[in-house]
């Protein structure tokens, strides 16, 4: 038992390093985990080749601290809806029967407006609401005003036409979600939803950006 | 001399073993109440999923109850949402409520702040993936 110091030195100095080198094997992925965040730090940076967010910003006017704020990568929705399984919502598909509808056949509807040129197909103007429904450059667009209010309020929604037949692309009585969703993924930067009124402002919009302006 | 051999078998052990424990992050949950409690919760990530194990199943299934159908939505979404380390989803603020949900360095952030309270919640994504596995193992077959 009666072992030279400098060979006590080397043995305690193999034991450091071998327990360092267990550390560091360990800690690589973590370090990587911590350091990967840095460089995506810049907002815009892309996730993946298509990787664009829907964004929905409540803001309320008077009340400037009054703020809704949510940002959802489509990729992410398109993964995640399909697993839950509630009331009519199903395998990312949701349900609707003709009591929602008025009776009103909305794939008959849609595949009407689908085979049509661009044009106006509802105009309404009345004392109290202009209502207006169009198809155009491949956007389905619906404006409405109301006027019968104290602050007029205004509601303006563009769809994509791809993104309608995506949805309407299921069986009967249903709307698939999921290949909404997908088909949203594929266009550009677009408003979708303007809501306007004098409480509350309403946007939904898809980017490439993860964080609203 | 063998004993300062097993101490410094057993210090690299430790060191090793602290490592891995310690590998995939800490989970914390701090709570802040102004009448004076306070909640402080750091356990780490990776000995969650392995103490599930050994909590007697009779514990868990009332939870698994009610908890078993979202358990696919639960693993879906935090394996998507370690893709976005860095993201902010939620933020609402009203009046003097503040929700803001993220993620930070592959942690799921929630802060609540209210008045009175303060609440915030960091978990590591990989660990609720682990856990959202491990409970659905232990769900009775739908």
């Amino acid at each position: 038992m009666n072992v030279p110091a400098p060979r006590l030195t080397e043995k305690i100095a193999l034991t450091l390093a071998a327990s360092l080198l267990s550390a560091a094997v360990h800690l690589a992925p973590l370090a990587a985990a911590q350091t990967s965040p840095a460089s995506g730090s810049s907002q815009n940076a892309p996730v993946s080749s298509h990787d664009r967010w829907l964004h929905v910003r409540v803001t309320n006017p008077g009340e400037k601290e009054e703020t809704v704020r949510v940002n959802v990568p489509l990729e992410l929705a398109e993964k995640v809806l399909p697993t839950i399984n509630k009331n009519r919502l199903h395998g990312g598909k949701v349900r609707f029967d003709d009591v929602d509808c008025h009776g009103v056949d909305l794939k008959a509807l849609v595949g009407a407006v689908r085979s049509s040129k661009d044009g106006e197909f509802v105009t309404v103007q009345s004392k109290d609401s202009d209502v207006r429904v169009a198809k155009q450059n491949g956007y389905l667009f619906v404006h409405v005003f109301e006027k019968n209010r104290p602050k007029h309020s205004q509601v303006e929604v563009k769809v994509p036409m791809k993104v309608v037949d995506a949805l309407f692309s299921g069986g009967k009585d249903e709307l698939d979600i999921v290949a909404a969703l997908h088909a949203l993924s594929f266009q550009g930067d677009t408003e979708l939803v303007s809501v306007k009124d004098e409480e509350n402002s309403v946007r939904v919009w898809i980017d490439s950006k993860n964080v609203t302006e | 001399m063998i004993l300062a051999k097993l101490a410094l078998g057993f210090c690299g052990t430790v060191a090793v073993a602290g490592v891995y424990t310690f590998h995939e992050g800490v989970m914390r949950v701090d709570e802040d109440h102004y009448d004076g409690r306070h909640v402080h919760v750091w356990v780490p990530a990776a000995i969650v999923p392995v103490a599930l194990h050994f909590v007697p199943s009779r514990h868990f299934e009332h939870a698994l109850e009610h908890a078993s159908p979202w358990l696919p939505t639960l693993r879906e979404l935090t394996k998507e949402l370690k893709r976005y380390p860095e993201a902010d989803f939620v933020e609402v603020q009203d009046g003097r409520q503040h929700v803001h949900i993220r993620t930070h360095q592959g942690k799921l952030l929630i802060d609540v702040t209210e008045p009175g309270e303060t609440v915030h919640v960091a978990c590591p994504l990989v660990m609720i993936e682990d856990i959202a596995r491990e409970l659905e193992a232990k769900a009775p077959a739908a």
